[in-house]
């Protein structure tokens, strides 16, 4: 199974497995993928479809791979160990991953330990040493970053849609991308006419 | 012989310690097998439902040392329910009822029990050693027990158990006067641990060489341990994500300078580049590395460290380390004999390119001559390196490989994996351990038959066509002991074709293959001296009340092994020994 260029990003920010009730999702989040789909300048309608086509495509999803049991043939002792698995299986418990585009180490941060948005962009600036994460929070259009989640199923979502409380329980890691890069997947930035 | 006494004899037995060769004497006449029962002191028991303890205790009376396994390999995967078996309750009950002189018990894949560890620890007055491995069942108030009861304990060797951690203060039930500890591994606990008690007690143990830590061990604390035993020949480490400031980092620095007798280092679940580059000064000692639990360290720090450890014979380490750092060790490791890479990414998530490719494997054969064990994760191979890895080294006793994507072929050509694996048989004649991955046909299987004259345990997942291919290695391999198989297209045929080849073997396993249930009815009936097992998780278990028609639905795990004594009857509703 090829996977050349663009089609494999959207494989790896799936939607979800076919089947699901896409629809379900749309309401108040913005998959990161619709963002992707959704034309240039319509601002921020909440309730974007996805057309069945990118299903379709997503349907040669990865995931299926991961759902052999027992497989790859590693103990479960050194699943449970393995930082990254181990960090998977965290979902609420406060740690998650956040990676940087450009930045070569993975940090942490305890989810927990933040009140709201505001707080975790300041720790996500204080964490990298970069002011402006926290502006993507925030004010998510005008600014040089964008911060996306990867929630409990799987699905890249955009960070700051959702209540807090909902949020901190469901976002398993974070990226922050530039929103330049961003680009390359096809997000227009909004906010731009036509 | 005949001539001498048997307390002569009974002396140059006690020359022989390996348990094949103590097993073979004991054939040889009635005298020699009398001779040496009694005399026997240390006994492995590869299944515990071969046999039961009070015939064990019966033929061994003066038995010092067992060693004991539980669970399949298998379990180690999540193919075996939780409650299938292997307690240790009732050997441990048997040995303290008979008063046996237990002074070592060494336990794989078993349940245990804090009740099990109490009665241990108030049964056997010179208890010495006490290894557990892949357990689970137990607390550390179990571990408290045996820290306050056993007064001669010398070893307490933990690995990759599952064990509830009550926060207690277990280190602190050793009492003042234990001074024997020569070896402590704690480093599966996932719970904090009190510090203070720890450094009184490695500070009274003049004779420890062996100190694993958990990953609550903080590098101050460190520092201080290996302060007071520079004597340590074997290190376990705890996780230390953050850099050090400058003056900890002199201070460890200090502390691991003085430790001039350590060869073997491991834990580091995480660790900050800095704190591994404390461990320069020692790394040319060295001859044990694991750093296999270290996922967020990147590659070339990995590199920068191996290129130090020129004595290195035992490297555990990530993928992460990619084919550059391969060639490095290669390069650098030149008494390499073990070598296992794990994949950091289980998932298959990240589309990464670091990982080690076919090309790491080739490099590192041919670089480190007394290469003979091997553990290898990857994400593809071609047949091309593993001919040339057969060529390089034909000393191998382990070899396994293991392709993330099952079914993969040949990066390169798309074929199958069949010639590059029936290289490795044929240059490798000593070659005991196989695991086998990617695409494979028949045709492997047939020449694993044809060459791998000495092999005793062989893993196959995921491939062969036809029961022609199970055929071939239960007739070629007459030392088979261990053959696991799953999700491969063997069935009943295969199965039934010569009954008495698992006289010779310890057990089979076969998941997710072709096997119904008459089929496996049938090798029962025939084989009286197996213990068949059928694993079925689903609700209606009641597989012995089946109408005909469902003599032909395939079982999804099937275990069976020889054994002395029968079914055993503390097996789960999930299992039905036929």
């Amino acid at each position: 199974m090829e996977k050349g260029g663009v089609e494999h990003e959207i494989t790896e920010l799936r939607l979800g497995l076919p089947g699901r009730d896409v629809t379900e999702k749309i309401v108040k989040k913005r998959g990161f993928t619709e963002m992707i789909m959704t034309s240039s300048g319509s601002n921020s309608d909440e309730s974007g479809v996805v057309s069945g086509g990118d299903v379709e495509k997503i349907n040669e999803s990865p995931a299926a791979k991961s759902e052999v049991v027992g497989w790859p043939p590693v103990c479960s002792y050194r699943r449970k160990n393995n930082c990254k698995e181990a960090w998977t299986t965290k979902v609420g418990l406060g740690y998650v991953k956040v990676s940087m585009d450009g930045v070569p180490y993975l940090r942490k941060i305890d989810l927990g330990s933040s009140q709201d948005y505001d707080d975790l962009a300041f720790a996500l600036d204080k964490l990298f040493g970069v002011r402006g994460i926290g502006v993507a929070l925030k004010n998510g259009d005008n600014c040089e970053y964008v911060t996306i989640y990867e929630d409990k199923d799987g699905d890249w979502m955009l960070a700051g849609d959702v209540p807090w409380g909902m949020f901190i329980e469901s976002c398993k890691r974070l990226r922050i991308m530039k929103r330049s890069d961003a680009t390359g997947f096809g997000l227009q930035p909004r906010g731009v006419d036509e | 012989m005949n001539y001498f006494p048997d307390e002569v004899i009974e002396h140059i037995f006690d020359f022989i310690s390996s348990h094949k060769d103590r097993n073979s004497i004991s054939l040889v006449s009635k005298s020699w097998h009398k001779i040496e029962r009694c005399s026997r002191k240390r006994v492995f028991i590869g299944n515990c439902y071969a046999i039961n303890p009070e015939r064990l205790i019966e033929r061994f009376p003066s038995l010092r040392s067992l060693t004991l396994k539980g669970k399949p390999h298998f379990a180690d995967f999540n193919l075996v329910p939780h409650e299938w078996g292997g307690f240790v309750h009732p050997w441990i009950v048997a040995l303290a009822k008979a008063r046996v002189g237990l002074q070592e018990l060494r336990l794989k894949r078993m349940v245990v029990s804090d009740e099990s560890l109490e009665l241990l620890s108030r049964s056997f007055a010179s208890f010495k050693s006490l290894v557990l491995v892949s357990c689970e069942g137990f607390t550390t108030d179990g571990l408290a027990s045996v820290a306050a009861n056993c007064r001669h304990l010398r070893e307490l060797d933990l690995q990759e158990n599952e064990i509830e951690d009550h926060r207690g203060q277990w280190l602190n039930c050793f009492p003042e006067s234990s001074t024997a500890l020569t070896s402590l591994n704690f480093s599966c606990l996932k719970g904090e641990t009190n510090l203070a008690a720890l450094e009184r007690l490695v500070a009274r143990s003049p004779n420890l060489e062996s100190l694993k830590v958990n990953r609550a061990v903080p590098l101050d604390a460190l520092t201080r341990l290996m302060s007071c035993a520079p004597q340590l020949v074997d290190l376990g480490v705890g996780s230390y994500e953050n850099e050090p400031d400058q003056e900890s980092f002199m201070k460890l620095m200090a502390a691991i300078k003085k430790c001039t007798e350590l060869r073997s280092l491991s834990g580091f679940s995480e660790v900050a580049p800095l704190c591994l580059s404390a461990f320069y000064p020692i790394c040319q000692n060295l001859t044990s590395l694991n750093l296999s639990y270290a996922a967020e360290i990147q590659g070339n720090h990995l590199i920068r460290f191996i290129q130090f450890c020129k004595r290195l014979q035992r490297l555990w380490i990530l993928d992460s380390i990619g084919d550059k750092g391969l060639e490095v060790g290669a390069s650098t490791c030149k008494e390499l004999q073990e070598l296992r890479v794990f994949p950091s990414d289980l998932h298959d998530e990240e589309d990464n390119d670091t990982a080690v490719t076919e090309i790491g494997l080739v490099a590192i054969s041919a670089g480190c001559p007394k290469l003979h064990s091997i553990l290898y994760f990857c994400k593809q191979m071609t047949n091309a390196a593993l001919i040339t890895v057969a060529k390089n080294c034909p000393n191998f006793i382990r070899f396994r490989l293991c392709i993330l994507e099952p079914n993969k072929p040949d990066h390169t050509t798309s074929q199958s994996l069949d010639e590059g694996f029936g290289a490795i048989v044929q240059a490798c004649k000593g070659l005991r351990r196989l695991s086998v991955s990617g695409l494979l046909t028949d045709k492997v299987f047939l020449y694993i038959g044809m060459y791998a004259e000495q092999l005793e345990m062989l893993s196959i997942a995921f491939a062969g066509d036809t029961d022609k291919g199970m055929l071939y290695v239960l007739n070629g391999c007459k030392k088979m002991r261990k053959l696991e198989i799953r999700d491969s297209p063997f069935g009943n045929a295969a199965l039934l074709a010569d009954v008495d080849k698992y006289r010779t073997m310890r057990s089979l396993w076969m998941s997710s293959c072709e096997v119904t249930l008459g089929g496996c009815k049938r090798l029962a009936r025939n084989a009286p001296w197996l213990n068949v097992e059928i694993i079925n998780e689903n609700e209606n278990n009641d597989l012995m009340e089946r109408n005909e028609e469902d003599e032909r639905e395939k079982v999804d795990r099937l275990y069976l092994y020889r054994t002395v004594v029968g079914a055993r009857k503390d097996a789960p509703p999930c299992v039905t020994i036929l």
